[in-house]
């Protein structure tokens, strides 16, 4: 009987979102189509508000003065269709719009209530009065200003943060981008076994993160890891390098923010190997023909025609790998995060969920994701306009 | 500049060999065009001149240094790509000038060499261009601009001009042609078309399924084909063909086919006892087809022929004649004044005649 509740649950819930994008359909087809009939003004506010008022009486959230509310927006909706939209494109709208209202759903009321919330203060303690009032206290840009003179955790500051965030981004995408080369370029020979190569290589990024991350924490493990065993072996086999101090590290608590980078340094690479080397297989051979009948040694080539031509298929990667790193919570959580975890290797994204989820300060993250928000738009633009420089060149 | 010998070049792609044992002797200061069907293997050759391919077996020598083992770059040639291979994200100017830069040559010296190559060419105003902002004609001006300015022994050129719409190739045609006579180089040119084969070289080498098939000089491999191949790739609109017997009589071979018998005149076949009864391809241009009022002025031995199609040209007129199961194609003056459908007399200039064994497919006639 519990499985047939819960398929009659979700053949409700389905059927309740074909009923809602119907309805959308049918409310814009309305404006779209009729928009010069003479009765489209008169039928529209008659009809429209009426039924959204009347769905809003049933559901008990009606408040005094939602009716005029309503009938203003459809006012202007009716206008908009009449005089601006006049029935152009009707077809690609209807058709495009269950993907702007899922969009809509999904990113921009969040987005928007994000917004609200920063200029607002829930937090453990207004929680309860928004939940029985449905208000909250408004603070301006309290928050904000908060976000850069308090620490979202018990010590380290935003600045801190923000430098150590700087630091494992672009550590991390340079390791990516330098073993994915290497990687690709060893590929990009005629060896034999290179698919065999291949799928091993690409196994770290086809795994799910979190069994790859807890298997790779556990290989960490100061007793029992694998890396800490070997060190261990090395330093008994030659005691020269036992002597110049290699030797088995408390990886975990004395180095988090490393351990977690050489994590996801491993994770990282597949995926821009696998970019690189599709930028490499389109380059065509005759190019490193013309070179080789030029002169030109291995080196030279990868530096006037290998690099030069992969860039365009580098950038982009670039680009999203430094917003992926930026906002990588998943490695940097799983490897320090639980209990009794440290906070030396914490980024901007981790401190913002424990700040949100361990610390209850919903308005204080709110603002503090706005800001990483608008520093990851910042060097995602300055990235793309390089890529539109480079782009030109050729 | 400098010679070329091929000696026993054999080269094998897993069991596939795509050149048996080419033997080739270039001269100084000769152009060279290889010509043949694609996969006869001309390209292969060429690049394993250059070293861009690994030589199976043989020896290749430039000016009597064996090359085998030379790295490209040391071999003192030049190549132009079919493809032009200009590095993209280099000037016009960095892609002439890429060889000397990075053998870190004085700049002036690289200054004067490409400016040299770029007047040779005209490329003077498009230096600073990029590769994409030129036509096909000019990237093929610079690509051929790259290869000037290494000074090479030998240049090769690999389908340089099939990239280019008809109108351009018969420009660059020229352009090439006026730049051998300036440079006086040596010139190895690899094309699969027989009007750039023939307008180009000095000598030609047809190549068919890895083997050498004739080396001659244009009129040679026109006039006098060495085997059929030759024959049938060389010139157009292509020979016509008609295969039949061979019988000796007095003093004369007559040929003998089902829809047609010639009695061969002896200047063409002399009557040697060894003709008879052997199987024969009688190969003869469409211009040494006469027909209607042609036919009536110049020649003995007429047959009928039904005219199907006619194609006017311009100044010439492609008439495809049907003589009984055979069908002939003639090349005559325009305008041949005869419907579809009509009769036509039809015979054949004896003199450009030529005759193959069909076994062997080679020629036998002088």
């Amino acid at each position: 009987m519990e499985l047939l509740r819960s398929v009659y649950e979700v053949a409700g819930f389905i059927l309740l979102i074909a009923l809602g994008v119907a309805a959308l359909e049918g409310y814009f087809y309305y404006h779209f189509k009729f928009h010069d009939r003479p009765w489209f003004f008169w039928a529209g506010l008659a009809v429209f508000p009426l039924l959204v008022w009347s769905g809003f009486v049933a559901g008990g959230i009606a408040k005094p003065g939602l009716f005029a509310w309503l009938f203003a927006i459809e006012a202007v909706v009716l206008a908009f269709f009449r005089y601006a939209v006049k029935g152009r494109h009707s077809l690609a709208y209807l058709l495009l719009l269950p993907a702007f209202v899922g969009l809509a759903l999904l990113l921009v009321y969040p987005f928007l209530f994000e917004v609200y919330l920063s200029f607002h203060d829930l937090k453990l303690t207004t929680i309860m009065m928004w939940k029985n009032t449905g208000k909250i206290p408004f603070v301006g840009l309290e928050q904000y200003v908060k976000v850069f003179t308090t620490s979202p955790l018990s010590e380290v500051t935003f600045w801190a943060l923000l430098g150590r965030t700087l630091l494992w981004t672009f550590s991390n995408v340079f390791f990516h981008v330098l073993g994915g080369f290497a990687l690709a370029l060893l590929l990009n020979n005629a060896i034999s076994l290179k698919g065999v190569y291949r799928t091993l290589l690409v196994i770290p990024w086809a795994m799910p993160q979190v069994v790859a991350v807890l298997a790779m924490r556990g290989e960490f493990h100061s007793q029992n890891g694998f890396v800490n065993i070997i060190l261990g072996r090395i330093a008994e086999a030659y005691p020269l390098l036992a002597g110049l101090g290699v030797g088995p590290v408390q990886w975990l608590s004395d180095y988090p923010l490393l351990t977690c980078t050489i994590i996801n340094v491993w994770l990282g690479i597949p995926f821009m190997m696998v970019v690189i080397l599709g930028g490499l297989q389109s380059i065509s051979t005759s190019y490193y023909d013309a070179a080789d009948i030029d002169g030109a040694s291995y080196f030279q080539k990868l530096r006037y025609i290998t690099l030069p031509l992969v860039k365009p298929v580098l950038m982009p990667a670039v680009t999203l790998g430094t917003v992926w790193t930026f906002n990588n919570i998943n490695v940097i959580y799983l490897v320090t995060g639980q209990a009794g975890g440290t906070e030396q290797a914490d980024i901007l994204v981790s401190a913002l969920y424990k700040a949100a989820f361990t610390y209850n300060r919903y308005s204080y993250s709110a603002a503090f994701a706005i800001v990483v928000f608008a520093l990851l738009f910042f060097i995602s633009v300055t990235y793309l306009h390089g890529f539109d420089a480079a782009k030109d060149e050729r | 500049m400098a010679t070329v010998k091929f000696s026993n070049i054999v080269k094998n792609f897993k069991d596939n060999q795509v050149l048996k044992r080419v033997d080739l002797e270039i001269k100084d200061h000769e152009f060279v065009v290889i010509v043949g069907p694609s996969g006869c293997g001309k390209t292969t050759l060429l690049r394993m001149l250059a070293g861009l391919e690994e030589i199976s077996s043989g020896e290749i020598h430039i000016d009597d240094t064996l090359v085998n083992h030379l790295h490209p770059s040391k071999r003192q040639i030049a190549m132009v790509f079919q493809d032009y291979a200009l590095y993209p994200h280099m000037t016009v100017e960095e892609n002439m000038s890429f060889s000397l830069r990075i053998k870190s040559a004085p700049r002036k010296e690289i200054q004067e060499r490409v400016a040299e190559a770029a007047s040779i060419l005209q490329l003077g105003k498009l230096l600073k261009r990029m590769p994409k902002q030129l036509s096909g004609g000019q990237r093929q001006r610079v690509a051929i601009g790259r290869a000037i300015v290494r000074q090479p022994k030998v240049f090769l050129f690999d389908e340089p001009l099939s990239n280019l719409d008809a109108k351009l190739r018969e420009e660059m045609r020229v352009e090439i042609a006026k730049l051998y006579q300036r440079l006086g180089a040596t010139i190895i040119y690899v094309t699969h078309d027989q009007v750039e084969a023939m307008t180009l070289a000095g000598r030609i080498v047809i190549m068919n399924q890895g083997v050498i098939q004739q080396v001659g000089t244009p009129i040679e491999v026109y006039r006098k084909p060495d085997n059929l191949f030759v024959a049938g790739f060389i010139g157009s609109p292509t020979m016509n063909f008609i295969e039949g017997t061979l019988r000796v009589e007095k003093g004369h071979v007559r040929f003998v086919s089902p829809s047609l018998s010639l009695d061969l005149p002896a200047s063409l076949l002399p009557a040697e006892g060894a003709h008879e009864g052997r199987e024969a391809v009688i190969g003869v241009r469409p211009d040494d087809v006469y027909a209607g009022r042609e036919a009536g002025k110049n020649c003995s031995q007429k047959v009928d022929a039904v005219l199907e199609v006619s194609e006017l040209l311009g100044h010439r007129e492609n008439l495809y004649l049907k003589a009984g199961d055979l069908r002939l194609l003639a090349t005559v003056e325009a305008f041949f004044n005869q419907s579809p459908g009509s009769v036509v007399p039809v015979c054949f200039n004896f003199e450009n005649m030529h005759v193959f064994d069909k076994a062997s497919q080679k020629r036998l006639s002088a």
